[in-house]
């Protein structure tokens, strides 16, 4: 029986750069930042409240991931393009949070719509990846 | 309860004061002056978007920073109570203890342990599938 998801990959093109999205844009708190010997940077975060969900924010692109050279550009052509969306944030208010990252320079894909399932905007974090921005309707 | 666009500016303007000066004398009246909104309805602007009252979200914006904070061994904890802009270093105490769960002391020894452990045995913390690919692939 599996009972929970404690961490999950994402993959992004500049670790640094991505350490800022997540923890000075968002919020999110760094749960563990471990470098071995070698130079790989174990760099994990969490959302507020999901203290336990683990995302690692790991660096594809560096030569410490172990991936081959064809696997490299093969994940570089995906994050440069940004074509992968990686999920859904929730938040309890799209347009507050939109006014507050676009303040802080965050790049949108698209502004805060209605949907039959609550307010959406689409948010890119600037590291490859692109996510769904969404207050839930509510019940 | 909908809410107009220019409230948003003002609400959110005023939220990223708070991000910005917490660790300051922040009076809610006065920004809720500089919003332009009555104190009240301030409050349940502020509270209605980021569900959570003003005062709590200065308070727990503090906490975290004291989280932070906490980690350099350098700094006694009533210079950390003083740094995030609490005035009472009792009070500081309890409120950490109710947000986090552990005094302050406490929580400086657990996170001092981890960041000691994370620099002399990193793979400590990385589950060990992601080590044993890295070398397969090296």
């Amino acid at each position: 029986m599996v009972t929970r998801l404690s961490h999950t990959s994402l993959f992004v093109n500049d670790q640094k750069k991505a350490y800022d999205f997540y923890v000075n844009k968002l919020g999110f708190t760094v749960h563990t930042d471990a470098t071995m010997e070698n130079g790989f940077r174990w760099l994990t975060v969490t959302a507020p409240d999901e203290p336990n969900h683990e995302i690692v924010l790991f660096p594809a692109l560096e030569n410490v991931t172990g991936f081959d050279e064809e696997t490299k550009n093969a994940l570089k052509v995906l994050l440069d393009k940004a074509v992968m969306g990686a999920g859904v944030l929730l938040t309890p208010d799209c347009k507050a949070t939109y006014e507050e990252l676009k303040a802080k320079g965050v790049h949108f894909k698209s502004e805060p719509k209605e949907q039959f399932y609550g307010t959406e905007c689409i948010v890119t974090d600037g590291c490859g990846n692109w996510f769904s921005l969404t207050q839930p309707k509510e019940m | 309860m909908k809410i107009a666009d220019h409230h948003y500016q003002r609400i959110v303007s005023a939220k990223l004061f708070i991000d910005e000066h917490f660790d300051g004398p922040i009076n809610l009246g006065t920004i809720s002056r500089n919003a332009c909104l009555s104190r009240f309805h301030f409050h349940r602007l502020f509270s209605k978007i980021y569900q959570c009252t003003p005062h709590k979200y200065l308070t727990r914006k503090r906490i975290d920073r004291a989280q932070e904070l906490l980690k350099d061994k350098d700094k006694s904890i009533a210079a950390v109570c003083q740094e995030v802009g609490f005035e009472s270093l009792g009070s500081f105490s309890l409120l950490f203890k109710k947000e986090i769960g552990l005094t302050p002391q406490y929580y400086r020894n657990m996170a001092f342990r981890k960041k000691q452990l994370s620099k002399e045995q990193p793979t400590t913390f990385i589950p060990h599938c992601f080590i044993e690919s890295h070398r397969e692939q090296q």
